[in-house]
């Protein structure tokens, strides 16, 4: 099947490992390199080899930085009792996006999956703990996502925690704002039922 | 949905294709392998989502193409309705309801519904556990879609709980032992949705079923069925829990809605070892005109009926009592040789290598 020159191929197989990229949209991103002017091209190589040499991650939260610690752990207006843990750095993003939440996070790395490998050892649960009593955690919301591995790994630290006598919370399920409920699917309707509320009409 | 018109692209043996369907009968003709069955199997794919021939989706897609078209436009509460779907040979599957893309497939299940009969029907009695299992979860489906869901979570969680049960190569430490305090949970969770729903359904289903057997094997006769999940008293998270110590052992979940079996009496006698082959075929088909049967009371609208060379394995008899039986509707039918006396076809096709030609 491969008859591109080498390096053509060489850039196709690396897009193609890539999340979200198959093999189709590999070769389309590709041929879009080598058709744009050589320093667009460029720029976007040294985009990826700046990020890669400049950010780590926050030794605390585990975020993505530049230096040792991330912009929410540096911000010293933010709430320490309250610790928000998401699977994965971009979570922090969107939870920021909300402007609901003024605690600080922790990024597992990850969710757990024995499919792909992953328990409880290889996510940062250790360092989860380990934070609690030196920031005075006294709430861990629970924000992974809503499938089978994020309700994993919300249940395990859920049952990690509670003994603690730290309240644990996990963010509800429901509708999207702005939507119509016709095109609800039934199970978010039906988790949206469940997590009703009582009207607040003050 | 009532069904006007089909378009195939690149699906199994067919290229293109496209057939415009009757109200009542239609009858494809032909020899074998030259494509009747994968007509079928395309109309089955918009209402289920996959083979009833139990094939992967990748295998539909036509030898040397990356994707087939399937597309049907039909009749629904008196609305005109489009629904298309790409079936690709790398797994991405995608679907469109009136040219609007659904976010995920799954979101197409209820637009259309169909009743499948096939020659190996026969296995519903004589086979294991596991046709009964998709007998019984694929008319959950059709009765409600969202079942698909729970039923696509249990075969996860089963996964990531075999995966573990291997990981730990028999060694229960307290790692192990807390991540899958996690997945009986999840699996006791589903697994107690599941397993209530199946008895619901039994319990709809019997009386349908002993009808339906009175009048293809045109006596009446007391049929049984007879789901009971040893683990259904105590609940899946007690049974879990009791057999966790053999799981480990064996590295596979041995206990769940996955190993249920459902179980028919024949005049109080277990019809797998017990029932004549004629009782056994006449209780295949009855348990096919009971769902039929059920999803059309339930829903409101009956099933497009479609018959897969059915009549090629029955003796005459039998064939007539099933062409009575038959509940009036929308029908696609296929078969290699004639058809049955009272069987009058409103349009008839015959396929050759696939390519439809009207007779």
């Amino acid at each position: 099947m491969s008859s591109y020159a080498a390096p053509v191929q060489d850039l196709i197989d690396e897009l193609g490992r890539m999340p979200g990229v198959g093999p189709k949209s590999a070769q389309r991103i590709a041929f879009h390199l080598l058709k744009i002017p050589t320093e667009d091209a460029l720029r976007l190589a040294t985009a990826i080899t700046e990020a890669r040499q400049r950010v780590a991650f926050c030794t605390r939260c585990f975020n993505v930085t530049e230096g040792e610690l991330c912009g929410v752990c540096r911000d010293e207006r933010r709430d320490t009792t309250v610790l928000c843990v998401v699977e994965e750095a971009r979570d922090i993003v969107a939870v920021e996006k909300t402007g609901q939440f003024r605690g600080r996070y922790h990024v597992l790395q990850g969710a757990i999956s024995p499919i792909e490998g992953i328990g409880p050892e290889q996510l940062r649960v250790a360092e989860l703990l380990t934070r609690l009593e030196p920031e005075a955690v006294t709430e861990v919301i629970l924000c992974t996502n809503p499938n089978i591995e994020g309700e994993a790994t919300a249940m395990y630290l859920g049952r990690l925690l509670q003994p603690l006598g730290i309240r644990v919370t996990r963010i509800a399920s429901g509708l999207p704002v702005g939507g119509d409920l016709e095109y609800a699917d039934e199970l978010t309707l039906g988790r949206a039922l469940q997590g009703r509320r009582d009207l607040e009409t003050g | 949905m009532h069904l006007q018109h089909i378009w195939l692209q690149d699906f199994r043996c067919y290229q293109e294709a496209e057939l415009t369907l009757a109200d009542d009968l239609t009858a494809i003709v032909g020899d074998n392998g030259q494509g009747k069955s994968s007509l079928l199997e395309a109309v089955s794919y918009l209402a289920t989502l996959r083979s009833f021939r139990g094939v992967p989706t990748e295998a539909l897609v036509r030898q040397g193409a990356t994707a087939s078209i399937v597309r049907a436009e039909g009749e629904r509460d008196h609305r005109t309705l489009l629904i298309e779907a790409e079936i690709s040979s790398n797994g991405r599957n995608r679907v469109q309801v009136n040219r609007q893309r659904l976010q995920r497939t799954r979101d197409l299940l209820g637009f259309l519904r169909v009743s499948v009969f096939a020659p190996d029907d026969l296995e519903l009695v004589k086979a294991g556990p596991g046709i009964r299992r998709t007998y019984l979860d694929d008319t959950l489906v059709a009765l409600n879609p969202s079942m698909h869901q729970s039923l696509s979570d249990l075969e996860r969680v089963l996964r990531q709980r075999n995966t573990l049960l291997r990981q730990a190569r028999g060694r229960l430490t307290t790692e192990i032992e807390t991540t899958l305090d996690v997945w009986d949970t999840q699996l006791a969770q589903l697994g107690d949705t599941i397993a209530t729903e199946r008895v619901g359904l039994v319990d709809q289903l019997a009386p349908l079923l002993n009808s339906a057997y009175a009048s293809v094997a045109g006596k009446p006769v007391q049929i049984g069925v007879i789901y009971e999940p040893t683990w259904l008293v105590e609940g899946l998270a007690e049974a879990l829990a009791r057999v966790r110590v053999e799981d480990l052992r064996r590295q596979v979940t041995t206990m769940g809605p996955h190993r249920d079996d459902v179980w028919f009496t024949v005049a109080g006698l277990p019809a797998r070892t017990h029932a004549s082959q004629g009782e056994q075929r006449s209780l295949a088909l009855a348990l096919r005109l009971a769902a039929h049967d059920l999803v059309s009371t339930v829903t409101g609208s009956s099933p497009v009926l479609l018959l897969d060379d059915v009549f090629s394995e029955l003796d005459p008899q039998r064939s007539d009592a099933l062409v009575a039986s038959l509940p009036p509707g929308q029908t696609l039918l296929t078969t290699a040789g004639a058809l049955p006396s009272g069987v009058t076809p409103d349009q008839t096709l015959r396929v050759v290598n696939g390519e439809l030609f009207a007779v």
